[in-house]
């Protein structure tokens, strides 16, 4: 399972139809994200947006390094934000995205290289 | 100056947003090209949002030409304006799990405004609606008499309004687009833009916070020709 958090629904869903066939599940938002997260549905990979509407992705990051179930999920930033990775890869952070230029080969990468 | 950079930097976000999305959909075209049913889907979202996207840049033209006057105020049935624009959104407002409700409680049928300017006034309100409202929820287009005003309201059911921009909307208009760090997914570009075409006709535009959401309304002076309906 892929979890997927952007706002925005139609990137989302550019995304996972990228990510097929592998299972994917969108989140509008960090709190839902969480909710599922706390239910035990822990995901191979997360793609995640930075800007979201409430707790942001930063805060996400936070919180999913801060337990020991979830400190160890890959999770690729997609944000239009020029981020560094080498500064967030202490939350488990194995690739950015630059949201405006990325590519379906650009995400079936990391999956490829995360999932096998 | 700084002002004018920093509304140009929000106008290049705002716009940066649909394009990347329409590159993306063009690649999941490929993606799904065995698909009719999908691709059906995709093609109908480039459309939208390619719609959405000219009318902003429409938009901001608008505003650059407001100094010279070029827009007419005339009598307008603002019930029609707000039919149109409805019609328009509503298959976007199902598309992203939403409702649009409408109540007409206004007599005077008629108000001064452009009908150009007060459809983007009109659609910008619903689109932030639709944009901050929660999944499954309804937004609520109300059109009513308001003193000597017809105030045409539009209210959203999700997060309260910051604080800032309420302040700001108290004046009655926005200034400049919000930053864009303070509201994720969106940099206020919409009220900004119908903020400056109420000004332009004489309408008060405001806000009213709510605990569970926003409500957006203009007060539009009602025309002395709506007398001829009574």
């Amino acid at each position: 399972m892929i979890f997927i958090i952007d706002d925005d629904h139609e990137m989302a869903e550019c995304i996972a139809r990228a990510v097929r066939p592998n299972e994917a599940r969108i989140f509008k938002d960090t709190i839902a994200a969480i909710s599922a997260l706390d239910e035990g549905e822990l995901p191979s990979l997360i793609f995640l947006d930075i800007l979201l509407d409430g707790p942001d992705g930063f805060t996400f990051l936070n919180e999913l390094s801060s337990y020991s179930d979830t400190a160890k999920i890959p999770v690729v930033i997609i944000s239009s934000l020029n981020l560094a990775q080498k500064s967030l890869e202490n939350y488990g952070v194995v690739g950015v995205l630059d949201k405006a230029m990325m590519t379906p080969k650009d995400i079936q990468k990391f999956v490829k290289r995360e999932l096998s | 100056m700084e002002s004018e950079v920093n509304g140009i930097l929000v106008a290049a976000h705002e716009l940066k947003a649909p394009l990347a999305l329409l590159r993306q959909l063009a690649f999941s075209l490929e993606l799904a090209e065995d698909d009719v049913d999908a691709r059906k889907k995709i093609q109908s979202q480039m459309i939208d949002i390619s719609d959405r996207a000219i009318k902003q840049v429409s938009d901001l033209t608008k505003i650059a030409r407001l100094e010279d006057g070029l827009f007419d105020l005339e009598p307008v049935a603002i019930r029609g304006v707000c039919d149109e624009v409805t019609a328009e959104l509503r298959h976007l407002f199902r598309y992203n799990h939403r409702k649009l409700e409408i109540s007409y409680t206004n007599r005077s049928r008629l108000v001064v405004a452009n009908r150009d300017l007060l459809y983007s006034v009109v659609y910008n309100f619903c689109l932030n609606a639709m944009h901050y409202s929660d999944e499954e929820t309804f937004s609520t287009m109300s059109v009513k008499d308001y003193h000597d005003k017809v105030r045409l309201s539009v209210r959203d059911f999700g997060p309260s309004l910051p604080t800032d921009v309420w302040q700001s909307l108290k004046k009655g208009w926005v200034e400049k687009p919000t930053s864009i760090a303070m509201r994720p997914g969106s940099s206020g570009l919409g009220l900004y833009i119908a903020s400056k075409f109420s000004q332009y006709m004489d309408a008060n535009v405001g806000a009213v916070r709510h605990r569970d959401g926003t409500s957006f309304f203009v007060d539009l002076p009602i025309s002395k020709q709506a007398s001829l309906f009574s």
